[in-house]
């Protein structure tokens, strides 16, 4: 995967609405694959536009003081705010759910408009294994009879 | 029989029925041939792969979605219920919810792995409590075979923990493997619930948490050797994988082992001596030719196909000395139904039962490790026998590993609410995952069904698939006898979770994407099992019962019906055992009357 600015920026707001850090997001090996999917799905404008949102608010120092920012800025916006709910569920669960109808008629139909996994990796990458101390159903095993321990969920 | 016979037994249905009894006869130097519906795509590791791959790129994961079927060889598929279209054509007024799979290992590539025995007052239900029928057989006669089922298809388990309900084992016995170590979450659950005692109309129950016989891989016992995943290369020899020897805790047995430790019907057919047996995939069963005078069967009549994707087809013809169908309790009685002359004065097809369930799920008051290990590994068997039968269903309950995935569609659903409707992101998005999922209980509560000549597997030319073969039209009701006991079934739960401090989710989000009954003004959402049972029961005679106890059909003296289709009654075990425990023995009959020049 070649870096570029904007493959940066992405990664950098995918760890943030996501809550894992930049080096995980990379370590998926699919950012750039769902940069593609995004542009491909809404068109590049509306991702721009998010990043754009994004610039600002990534400067500041306390993750309390982005959160809010991001919160009223791009997951408030009419716009911005269900493109960004979609890549949270993208990231988390591998899975990219169609935007509401009502953001189709207003900002215009997307590439597809049914659920879809891009890729197989997507599946087993997804976010929300590690974020409740476990592995995708089919894949990552942790091995022989280590569903005996007791669970541990990784802090962050 | 025909003298040029082409084989000594052909076999409809590469399932584990037909693999169990194509390796026995094979092993005693009879020819046999194996018609597969399905396309052969499971038994080499790539080709296995891409199945794998199907199943992560799916949106949405049910049992069938590595296992797409070819155009000519249909199947049943969950998200057909609610349409009027799909394999099944389902009149109701209940809907039949379960699935099977028409491809190479058959529905073993899906199943969770569960290898109960019946109990001993299974087989005699009539005598002992006055309802359904009894079996020909009873346990003390099937046992020894269920000691070599459970060797054949290599089930993991500790023979003092299975010794309950006046379930007995031969002297010195032992499962082939260890027993699957329970979870985490089993044993919190354990600890909180195993000095409960639950009343059940006059009966006093005391519940414990037990782990169940699974055909999953574990330490093996003396010098058993654990078959892991196969590789067959298209020269028919086996590679060497060296993985699958162990469960791994994949959390995936259904719908796709990835490692295939868990038991799939090709790594029976990989043990069988290839010398004495054909293996012939994409061959769809179409007819069963009938000798006039003698009522025996001369030859199947089958058609071949070169692309899954495509519908048209070669029409052939095997035969053999004997026959066996093989195919599914649904196909079996479809194939006889569909060739002609009526068979077992009207009882083929009738009497299907399942296991229709209830999900009871709850949230643990701190975090017990939910969606790790194998799909589950325990159950509460104690609800099984006991005098209520002759009122109720027995039932029995299959404690999740794996949160509320087969309920509500979680940890996706749990996910999709966190972010759409409670809009959040971030930390406070991750922590509510950790906390909630973690802490996620599920109970699939199976119930018994009694047999009803009412429930059944009929053809009709208006219905027919891309091949022009008849679809199964379902007539299907549960009845009070079964309701009444899914009642006892929801009570018993509320109470382990009470005990447990667990707090009770299954009625504030009841999901609509399971079939609906109403009973005594209630709605019920159920599920099938996937345990499809008796559309060819066994018995006495042929008055009461379509084959006798070896499997052979009254009306054709050299044919022969295998599968859960054969079970008189279903008790509450999983069939899949049982089924595997009569294929053998059935085998065995076989063996000796051809030996014997018969």
């Amino acid at each position: 995967m070649t870096s570029s600015p904007r493959l940066e920026n992405f990664v950098a707001f995918s760890a943030q609405i996501t809550a894992f850090n930049k080096v995980e997001i990379w370590g998926t090996g699919l950012a750039d694959v769902y940069l593609d999917t995004i542009d491909g799905l809404v068109g590049a404008a509306v991702t721009d536009a998010l990043l754009d949102a994004f610039a600002p608010i990534a400067t500041l120092r306390s993750d309390a003081a982005r959160t809010d920012r991001l919160r009223l800025e791009v997951f408030g916006s009419e716009r911005l705010g269900p493109v960004a709910r979609a890549i949270v569920k993208l990231w988390y669960i591998g899975v990219w759910y169609p935007l509401p109808s009502t953001w189709q008629e207003q900002f215009g139909p997307t590439a597809r408009n049914d659920a879809f996994v891009p890729t197989p990796a997507a599946f087993v990458e997804g976010l929300l294994w590690p974020a409740i101390g476990s592995h995708p159903p089919g894949a990552k095993a942790p091995g022989y009879g280590s569903w005996r321990l007791p669970p541990n969920i990784p802090s962050f | 029989m025909s003298e040029a016979a082409e084989f000594d037994v052909v076999i409809v249905g590469a399932g584990v029925a037909g693999a169990l009894a194509a390796g026995q006869f094979a092993k005693s130097g009879l020819k046999v041939l194996v018609l597969e519906a399905g396309p052969d795509t499971t038994r080499d590791l790539a080709s296995y792969n891409a199945h794998l791959e199907t199943f992560y790129t799916a949106s949405s994961k049910g049992a069938e979605t590595p296992w797409p079927p070819a155009e000519g060889a249909p199947q049943p598929d969950g998200a057909d219920l609610f349409k009027q279209e799909g394999y099944f054509v389902q009149r109701g007024p209940h809907l039949y919810g379960s699935t099977y799979t028409r491809t190479f290992g058959g529905s073993t590539l899906h199943w969770l792995g569960v290898s109960l025995r019946m109990l001993p007052e299974d087989f005699e239900l009539r005598a002992r409590h006055g309802v359904g029928r009894d079996w020909p057989i009873g346990y003390a006669a099937l046992a020894p075979w269920y000691d070599r089922a459970e060797h054949a298809i290599g089930v993991s388990a500790d023979v003092e923990e299975q010794r309950y309900h006046g379930l007995t084992f031969t002297a010195g016995y032992d499962y082939p493997m260890r027993r699957i170590p329970p979870s985490y979450s089993d044993r919190v659950l354990g600890a909180a619930v195993n000095s409960l005692e639950v009343d059940l109309g006059e009966e006093r129950v005391a519940v414990r948490v037990r782990s169940y016989p699974a055909a999953r891989n574990s330490i093996p016992r003396g010098d058993y050797q654990p078959i892991g995943a196969l590789d067959i290369g298209s020269d028919g020899q086996e590679r060497s994988t060296y993985i699958g020897e162990r469960c791994e805790g994949n959390t995936a047995c259904t719908p796709i082992c990835p490692v295939q430790a868990k038991y799939n019907a090709n790594k029976t057919f990989a043990r069988a001596d290839r010398r004495h047996l054909t293996l012939r995939s994409q061959a769809v069963a179409s007819q069963i030719l009938f000798d006039g005078v003698t009522g025996a069967v001369s030859g199947i009549s089958y058609k071949r196909y070169d692309d899954p994707r495509s519908t048209s087809f070669n029409e052939e013809v095997a035969t053999g000395r004997v026959y066996i169908l093989a195919a599914h309790a649904v196909e079996n009685a479809k194939l006889l139904l569909a060739s002609g002359p009526q068979s077992g004065e009207g009882q083929v097809g009738r009497g299907l039962m399942d296991h229709p369930a209830l999900y009871a799920w709850g949230l643990a008051p701190f975090n017990v490790g939910a969606f790790r290990g194998p799909q589950s590994s325990s159950g509460i068997e104690d609800f099984r026998a006991g005098g209520f039968r002759a009122r109720h269903a027995a039932f029995r309950f299959d404690i999740g590993n794996d949160g509320w995935r087969a309920a509500t569609g979680a940890p996706d659903a749990t996910v999709i609410d966190a972010v759409t409707n409670q809009k959040l992101f971030g930390r406070q998005l991750r922590t509510q995952l950790a906390d909630q999922l973690s802490r996620q209980v599920r109970m699939s509560l199976a119930v018994e069904q009694l047999p009803d000549p009412d429930n059944r597997v009929t053809i009709d030319p208006a219905y027919r698939d891309k091949f022009g073969n008849p679809r199964p039209v379902i007539d299907y009701r549960i009845a009070d006898y079964t309701f009444e006991g899914m009642a006892a079934a929801r009570k018993v739960a509320a109470r382990i979770f009470r005990q447990a401090g667990i707090k009770d989710c299954s009625r504030s989000t009841a999901e609509l994407r399971f079939p609906t009954a109403i009973y005594d003004g209630e709605e019920v959402h159920y599920h099938g099992m996937g345990h499809f049972a008796g559309t060819h029961a066994m018995g006495s005679d042929r008055s009461n019962s379509v084959v006798d106890e070896f499997q052979r059909s009254w009306d054709h003296p050299n044919l022969f019906l295998l599968g859960s289709g054969s079970f008189a009654t279903m008790g509450t075990s999983n069939p899949t055992l049982t089924l595997a425990a009569l294929a053998l023995r059935t085998a065995d009959h076989i063996i000796a009357k051809l030996h014997d020049g018969g």
